[in-house]
């Protein structure tokens, strides 16, 4: 099930609101574990399994590790053993197809569709990709890592586990929580009106940049796509074409995480931030420090620091970087191109730090701006476009290979010119401080109004049954 | 915050999500939309099976979103919503000032290949003359209209393939209202003009306007582009009859066995689908006579798509039969069937959108 769905909006949550509120406060855990299973299923009934298992396995590893606090060696073998495990999970339902295809390009040898272990088939390849799996196994694989450093007490009761496993709000696109964010507040939290009115407005917010915004823009890269295609693209087309997907992305993507975070506030959890500003950036490090960060301080936290981090010389950074930046790229799918996408930033975070740091320091503050904007949406092509040879062709139609301008990006232009001036401003800070400025009169007024608003337009597009794509199920 | 407002504001968000939840559950389910003129969804039935597959789920989706309460009014808003923003083209289809076009796609290129060989195979199958006919759709006749730069496949290449030229006759009166503004058939005048267009072709006699005395027969058709767009704030069309029903003897098979039906149903009049009336809407096959004609006057096989519903009436004015075979519903070879009824006088007509999609064609032959 996703957010931006009548059937999770008008069916899906205001039952589970009602369910969970009526339950005694020491019953909502289980309230949630039941109807986070119920979320889940609803797209993968089949793949509620791989939940039950995630949830056995991580739990008796967080139990082993506290067992064993006194003999380091075996405690690091469990966590080894647990990280392993949902190393394997995550490779084998995301990535054998991708092993195999390369494997038979470089050797020859075909891995075969299925292997009969113990009398059991298992099939091998087109397994369909559990959604969210890169985002639940992630969180997992942090819990037994806190529990091991320290940073989070072990989690006793199967219940509370099976609830921070398979919590709704994120399990599906992120942010990626780490088990010491929510430790406390699993256990034991407060809910109250403030916090379900603040979520509820942060998931209106969230909501509306996904439908309004996300959705309006991605058509656009569509249709620039589908003339790429067709051989009619022009130049700027192809320009309009990668921003409008790098505001599809922001919209969506953040859109997805306001809704999580304010979920949370509802159900009286606290997630991280995961976006802020990112096209604000003056810098590529910048724009990571502020895109997906629930993700980069993860691969900071459970990779690039326990790599060495910047420590130990200029060739052991550098080869830190380049690990870190082809694990975030193949983590957000198994082609060629995110990893590709993934070195890309790898090189410019290096070539910044190394060789134009000192350049940048001196320009101004527009040059930065516009520099970053370039590397990060040219990046977007990158991104988007799975199949290399039409990437290709795409850059190569956006760097001079097509006429300039058709009359077609004109009557494209006329049509987006408002929602690319609504978006534009939405990337910036302007919203946020014309709100904070406004008196606490004029918020508490217009605060229902644009929920109101925001939820009926919405409703509105969705029952129209709009273009309204999940952008994450290759993550 | 104070405790107060936050929770006027948690009731107020609990109430929308719950409230429209309450009327989903309480408002009956429709069996079919009269604004966008298709059944609507039913609650599916539970099984393992389709649980397991995903289908059921997939299904309550579906169902939901059909039946949700008052769907057109949150259609018609998003439609609004998208005017403001400037846009232009609402669901594929453009609005025009007061009249709605719709866009065509550029067609799969095997498949148009494959729906023009069909034809070529009835011509060398038949016995009888086969005349091709395509009529322009009215991004094309109307491409002017169109906002600048707005994209529509150019069906010209097509058009020059055609026996009958309906693209010079629709041209030639384009400041007409040959189409109507909110569906995507021709009117009534347009019709008459493409049906001289094709007696010309067929060497018979044309018809003249001066011999028609016109009824008006609704004020308030609003089309299927009316419904596909969501823009339902345009003036209804006006819908007229030309051909007079008397000494029309209409036979339709759409029950599957013959029946003598009226040439106009007006019971669909007071319905949505206002352009069923003639004819009586979609049917496998359908004959008129005409009993002041005749038997000399010979018989016209007429291949084809809905647009002839209107068109045929004027045909039947200088052939004694019009045979209407629409091939989505009477699944047997055309030319068997010109065959069996002595039929010497065969005419593919269809519009363009339908020809470049339909899926049919391979009955022709």
């Amino acid at each position: 099930m996703i957010f931006s769905s009548l059937t999770f909006l008008f069916a899906y949550l205001p039952l589970t609101l009602a369910i969970y509120f009526l339950a005694p406060v020491r019953w909502r855990n289980l309230v949630l574990l039941l109807v986070s299973l119920f979320f889940y299923g609803w797209g993968e009934p089949v793949y509620i399994t791989i939940m039950f298992v995630s949830i056995l396995i991580d739990y008796t590893h967080g139990l082993l590790v506290e067992k064993y606090r006194d003999n380091d060696k075996k405690a690091r073998y469990f966590v080894a053993q647990s990280v392993v495990f949902n190393l394997l999970l995550l490779g084998f339902f995301k990535y054998i197809d991708f092993f195999a295809e390369n494997l038979f390009l470089l050797t020859g040898i075909d891995l075969p569709m299925s292997a009969t272990l113990l009398g059991i088939t298992i099939p091998l390849r087109n397994i369909p990709l559990p959604i969210g799996i890169s985002f639940f196994t992630f969180q997992t694989m942090s819990y037994t890592i806190d529990v091991y450093r320290k940073d989070a007490p072990v989690q006793r009761d199967i219940i509370n586990f099976g609830a921070f496993v398979t919590m709704f709000p994120q399990l599906i696109a992120g942010p990626i929580v780490k088990y010491k964010t929510v430790a406390e507040e699993l256990n034991e939290r407060t809910h109250s009106s403030e916090n379900f009115a603040l979520g509820a407005r942060r998931f209106c917010v969230g909501l509306a940049k996904k439908v309004l915004l996300a959705n309006s823009i991605g058509a656009l890269w569509e249709t620039q796509l589908a003339a790429q295609q067709a051989g009619t693209m022009s130049v700027l087309g192809g320009w309009m074409g990668l921003l409008a997907f790098g505001f599809q992305i922001y919209f969506d993507f953040s859109g997805y995480s306001d809704m999580a975070i304010g979920l949370g506030w509802i159900f009286g959890f606290h997630f991280n931030e995961n976006f802020d500003y990112p096209y604000m950036a003056r810098s590529v490090s910048e724009f990571w420090r502020r895109w997906h960060m629930s993700l980069t301080s993860w691969f900071r936290e459970y990779l690039y620091i326990p790599l060495g981090g910047n420590r130990g010389g200029t060739f052991k950074a550098l080869r830190n970087i380049l690990i870190v930046w082809f694990c975030t790229g193949f983590w957000h799918g198994a082609s060629w191109n995110f990893i590709l996408w993934g070195l890309y930033f790898a090189l410019w975070l290096i070539l910044e730090k190394y060789v134009l740091r000192g350049v940048l320091e001196k320009s101004p503050a527009v040059v930065k701006h516009i520099y970053t904007l370039v590397v990060v949406f040219v990046g977007w092509g990158l991104f988007a476009i799975e199949d290399l040879s039409i990437c290709g062709g795409y850059f190569a139609s956006c760097f001079g290979g097509a006429s300039i301008w058709s009359a077609v990006d004109g009557y494209l232009l006329r049509s987006y010119a408002v929602t690319f001036v609504v978006l534009i401003v939405a990337s910036t800070t302007l919203g946020k401080r014309c709100w904070q400025r406004l008196p606490e009169r004029a918020e508490r007024i217009l605060s229902p109004i644009l929920m109101a608003l925001a939820l009926v337009i919405c409703t509105a597009y969705l029952v129209d049954g709009s273009y309204n794509p999940f952008l994450y199920f290759r993550f | 915050m104070t405790k107060a407002y936050s929770r006027f504001l948690t009731v107020f968000f609990c109430l929308f999500l719950g409230g429209l939840l309450t009327v989903h559950i309480f408002l009956p389910d429709r069996e079919k939309s009269e604004t966008e003129n298709r059944t609507l969804a039913k609650l599916p039935e539970f099984s393992w099976e389709t649980l397991k597959d995903g289908t059921y789920t997939e299904a309550i989706e579906t169902y939901f979103a059909d039946q949700f309460p008052l769907r057109d009014g949150w259609t018609g808003l998003k439609a609004r919503a998208e005017q403001l923003l400037g846009k232009r083209e609402f669901n594929d289809i453009y609005l025009a000032g007061d009249t709605l076009i719709s866009k065509v796609e550029t067609p799969d290129g095997t498949l148009l290949e494959n729906n023009l060989s069909y034809i070529d195979r009835l011509k060398d199958k038949a016995d009888a003359n086969v005349t091709v006919g395509f009529i322009p759709s009215a991004a094309e006749v109307w491409k002017d209209k169109l906002p600048t730069g707005a994209q529509s496949w150019d069906q010209t290449g097509l058009l020059g393939m055609s026996n009958v030229d309906f693209h010079t006759a629709l041209k030639e009166h384009a400041d007409e209202q040959i189409f109507y503004r909110t569906d995507h058939h021709w009117t009534s005048l347009g019709a008459f003009y493409g049906a001289n267009a094709m007696l010309e072709q067929l060497g018979r006699e044309p018809l003249k306007e001066e011999d028609f005395t016109i009824e008006i027969a609704s004020t308030d058709f609003n089309g299927t582009l009316y419904s596909q767009s969501g823009i339902h704030w345009l003036t209804p069309d006006t819908m007229e009859y030309w051909v007079t029903e008397d000494g029309m003897t209409v036979t339709s098979w759409s029950t599957g066995k013959p029946e003598t039906v009226p040439m106009y149903d007006r019971s669909y009049l007071q319905a949505k689908d206002k352009y069923s009336s003639f004819l009586g809407g979609n049917q496998p096959l359908c004959v008129i006579k005409n009993e002041k004609l005749p038997a000399e006057a010979g018989k016209l096989l007429l291949v084809r798509d809905s647009y002839s519903d209107a068109l045929a009436p004027f045909l039947a004015q200088r052939f004694a039969e019009v045979h209407l075979l629409d091939l989505r519903y009477y699944r047997a070879p055309a030319s068997a069937y010109a065959m069996q009824n002595g039929i010497e006088e065969i005419a593919v007509v269809y519009s363009v959108q339908n020809f470049i999609s339909d899926r049919n064609l391979v009955l022709l032959g």
